[in-house]
């Protein structure tokens, strides 16, 4: 015999204002297997918990029915109180009074009576349910961290440090990310080489990091505590085991002219390289599309002067298959292309130029060896021209988002520029300043009254070549006049974008991703570093723009977030999972089809000899998220949903 | 063995007949009487779990079927030998072919053919109808219906061992002829043959009460085919319209 308890929160005035809550308690009281039915003002306070507690013990209850708001506000709040009287959890249902009813009828009396019949239609259902059980599934305690920047890093470390097993994944040949091409860094003009480098032989030389550079993440299968990973490692042509790293085939290829992707352009590297000089790991790959004996058929000028024979032409790209428990994705951004900015005239005058190839030029590691020299004719800059916004927030062309650091290193690229060419002049237009942070507006600051940079509030109109010089017509806002600069060179503080096929990897991994790609976080403010899908966090600028110091914090809330997750053997899981009436299936497979989870297997049913009887459709409980779509699909009523059994749902609709 | 034809109770009638000897193919038939869609003795139990091959006459429909049977796990279509005909203007003609599929070609022109070949003078009288106008129009078809299930039965697509009308916890489709059990199982039944009815007209013939059944499954097959591109048994790995997705589908029904 069902005793129902039905407790009817007034939320306050949310309901309460609307529903007649007394009239309503009444009404329900007489329905059959009610045993309790009281209204309160507050039942997810304290003492309103403690009254369901004291009702369920009291009077034995076999269930429980909160009328109040959506079951996403306080369903695990009301049902922890129910275990804690004693009652099983999946016997506490919500009848969602106040988002479905209070808040959005007029009438009282109407809103009274929809209100008693959503409840009547919960106490149905609820009397039907099953006593449920968590399902515990094991957790494989290794993480994945996929990139090698910055992000990537710091993530790797904290788990390794605290004693976990860690995969990072690299693509490129090296460690190191975006920040390894920086020169200084805000707001300390520390040089980011000095700083980063370190980190990446640390993570290199980590007992518990298993480092795989030159690798491509390329599927993910399976749920949190058990995903099964594969890692294409792209065939670097050079024996990582054997290589010394000592260069001599680098000397020798007669590829110099390629261009470098680590000094976005401006330098030159060789068709066999290392990314930079500081590379970890310092072994080098053959780039296939350029490498002379790829394209010909004849060169091996590197293999033949390798006096450790570590080059072999034929090796092959290789598949690697891990088993993990939780993923980091760090796979960091891009920078816009400036080119769709035909009138500040990037790709076409070479002295136009993005701020990462700035930073190179800055950068004491960089094709200039830290010289301000203009790309065209090498010759110093008297006069630099910085645009700001070259990309962010402008919805017509570039991106609608602030990339949240060009302020401030444009701030920076200002004061490098004083101080290594002490009579430049820099001009930096600009939207607003945005320099919010520790020691950020300070910086700004400095860069304006010591090094003297001149800040222009307004934009750039057009850039043109004139004689020698880059002519820039932009307007004075704050003045209301036009300007005219004869710059030698022009700096864009180009947008950061995600990675181009950021929204290809999303689907790869499974997990959301916004418009323009950065991926998605769980909730913006109360779970900004887990993913949609759980196991899988974020870390750095893949989620959104951000700074060094930012990118790091998330890294490390990211790694204790999996060290939670590592900290048990065994984790829970909700029991709402589909299964399968095996005598019914008809092993259509459009179940195996519909399952958004690759959650449904085919299994042999067999006889006692071992015959093969029938297969049919299998629902593994550790993948399943309890979403109904194969409940919906099957034609033969075959599967069900625990917590939503066809009996309760019915039950809920006559109930009405 | 066989399946073919032969002569029925009445001179135009034809039943299947199973051949299992030499001297039981004298009774084979094969004429202009001969529409029904034998694919679904196929699947009956235990039929093909000899794992022998089993040869079949069909017409172009039966073939289509053969395809969403091998799609959706119900036969192996290594087992089957297709002797393939049609019938135009009362003549009979051989189709090339054994394997089905060796009549991809021919199942592609007729997907070229259907939009046409899908319309009919009463579909788009019902379409003309207001939804007020159609649902009488249903209402009074359905009226008749007596759940004998004989469409279930006829239907090569209804191979499910446990029909969800026999499912009685809880009983989603009421078994009474009313109005609202009507609905129910006529309904459930277009959806559940939506993206998969090759309109054989099975149903339709055996419909003891003569419910146009044909025209829904019509209905559906051209929403599938405007909708999502989707022809039923255009080949034999064909996913189901309703368990799968692309990403370029349309959305028009959702926001």
């Amino acid at each position: 015999m069902a005793k129902i308890g039905v407790f009817i929160c007034h939320c306050g005035e949310n309901i309460g204002a609307k529903i007649d809550c007394n009239k309503l308690a009444a009404t329900i009281g007489e329905h059959p297997g009610v045993a309790v039915s009281v209204e309160y003002k507050y039942f997810c306070a304290d003492p309103g918990q403690e009254s369901i507690k004291k009702a369920i013990r009291d009077n034995n209850l076999t269930g429980v029915v909160v009328a109040a708001c959506s079951p996403r506000m306080h369903e695990a709040t009301f049902r922890k109180a129910c275990a804690e009287a004693g009652l099983n959890p999946y016997m506490c249902e919500i009848a969602n009074i106040r988002e479905h009813c209070s808040w959005v009828h007029t009438d009282p009396d109407m809103a009274t009576e929809k209100a008693a019949d959503i409840t009547r239609s919960m106490i149905e259902k609820v009397k039907r349910n099953n006593k449920l059980q968590p399902i515990e599934v094991p957790v494989t305690r290794r993480a994945l961290v996929i990139g090698g920047g910055i992000a990537g890093i710091q993530a790797a470390l904290d788990i390794a440090n605290a004693g976990q097993e860690v995969v990072l994944v690299e693509r490129e040949p090296s460690l190191g990310g975006h920040m390894a091409q920086l020169s200084e860094t805000f707001p300390t003009l520390d040089c980011s080489q000095c700083i980063m480098t370190p980190r990446m032989v640390e993570a290199a030389q980590h007992p518990k990091i298993r480092l795989l550079t030159y690798a491509e993440v390329v599927s993910v299968d399976g749920y949190i505590g058990n995903f099964h990973v594969k890692v294409k490692m792209k065939a670097r042509y050079v024996d990582m085991e054997s290589c010394t790293g000592c260069g001599d085939c680098i000397t020798k290829c007669p590829q110099k002219k390629i261009s470098s992707e680590f000094d976005c352009g401006i330098g030159k590297r060789t068709a066999i390289y290392t990314p930079f000089a500081q590379s970890v790991p310092n072994k080098p790959v053959i780039d296939k599309a350029t490498c002379t004996y790829f394209k010909n058929g004849k060169c091996k000028v590197c293999m033949r002067s390798c006096q450790i024979n570590a080059i072999n032409f034929d090796m092959q790209d290789e598949f690697i298959e891990l088993e993990i428990g939780a993923i980091v994705v760090a796979t960091g951004f891009q920078v816009q292309n400036n080119a769709v900015y035909g009138e500040y005239g990037y790709g076409k005058y070479p002295d136009v130029i993005t701020g990462l190839q700035f930073e190179r030029l800055a950068s004491a590691s960089g094709p200039t060896f830290g010289k301000i020299l203009r790309p065209s004719d090498g010759k110093e800059p008297k006069t630099i021209v910085f645009i700001q916004c070259a990309g962010s927030r402008d919805p017509s062309k570039g991106v609608r988002y602030c990339s949240k650091i060009c302020c401030m290193y444009t701030a920076k690229h200002a004061m490098l520029y004083a101080h290594k060419v002490h009579e430049g002049k820099s001009h930096i237009f600009y939207m607003d300043i945005r320099a919010a942070g520790k020691g950020y507006d300070e910086f700004t600051r400095r860069a304006i009254e010591e090094d003297e940079a001149s800040y222009v509030r307004g934009r750039v109109s057009k850039v043109w070549p004139k004689m020698s010089k880059l002519m820039v017509r932009g307007v004075d806002t704050l003045l209301g006049k036009p300007v005219l600069i004869a710059a030698d060179m022009v700096v864009l503080a180009t947008a950061m974008v995600p990675q181009p096929d950021a929204k290809e990897f999303a689907k790869t991994i499974g997990i959301a991703y916004d418009e323009y790609g950065f991926f998605n976080e769980a909730h913006l403010k109360l779970r900004p570093v887990e993913s949609s899908t759980a196991g899988i966090f974020l870390a750095g600028t893949c989620q959104s723009p951000k700074d060094i110091p930012d990118s790091v914090s998330q890294a490390s809330a990211s790694a204790s977030k999996v060290l939670a997750l590592f900290s048990k053997q065994t984790l829970e899981r909700e029991p709402v999972v589909a299964s399968n009436n095996e005598a019914t299936c008809a092993g259509c497979w459009g179940c195996v089809l519909a399952c958004p989870y690759n959650a449904i297997e085919k299994k042999d049913i067999l006889d006692r000899s071992g015959k093969l009887i029938k297969r049919v459709a299998s629902v593994n409980p550790g993948l399943c998220q309890g979403c109904g779509t194969c409940v919906t699909f099957c034609r033969s009523n075959s599967l069900d949903l625990a917590g939503f059994t066809e009996k309760q749902i019915f039950a809920e609709v006559m109930g009405l | 063995m066989v399946i073919g034809y032969k002569p029925g109770t009445t001179a135009d009638r034809r039943r299947p007949h199973f051949i299992r000897t030499p001297e039981e193919a004298d009774q084979l038939v094969l004429d202009s009487a001969c529409i029904t869609n034998l694919s679904g003795y196929l699947v009956s139990e235990g039929l093909l779990s000899d794992e022998k091959a089993v040869a079949i006459f069909l017409k172009p429909d039966g073939i289509r079927s053969i395809n969403i049977l091998a799609a959706e796990a119900q036969l192996n279509i290594d087992q089957i030998l297709i002797l393939g005909f049609d019938i135009n203007d009362n003549q009979v003609t051989a189709l090339e072919g054994e394997k089905v599929e060796e009549f991809a070609t021919l199942i592609e022109s007729i997907k070229e053919q259907a939009p046409d070949a899908l319309k009919n003078p009463l579909l788009e009288k019902i379409e003309g109808m207001t939804p007020k106008e159609r649902f009488t129009f249903w209402q009074k078809e359905f009226s008749r219906c007596i759940k004998c299930y004989a469409c279930r039965q006829a239907c090569p697509m209804c191979y499910c061992r446990r029909c969800i009308v026999d499912c009685n916890q809880p009983q989603w489709v009421n078994t009474s002829s009313h109005t609202l059990g009507n609905f129910e199982w006529n309904i459930v039944r277009a959806f559940h043959l939506s993206g998969r009815c090759v309109g054989c007209g099975n149903c339709d013939r055996a419909c003891p009460v003569n419910i146009p059944l044909r025209l829904i499954n019509a209905k559906m097959a051209q929403e599938v085919l405007g909708s999502f591109d989707h022809f039923a048994g255009m080949s034999h790995t064909q996913e189901p319209v309703l368990a799968s997705f692309k990403k370029d589908d349309s959305e028009t029904f959702i926001l």
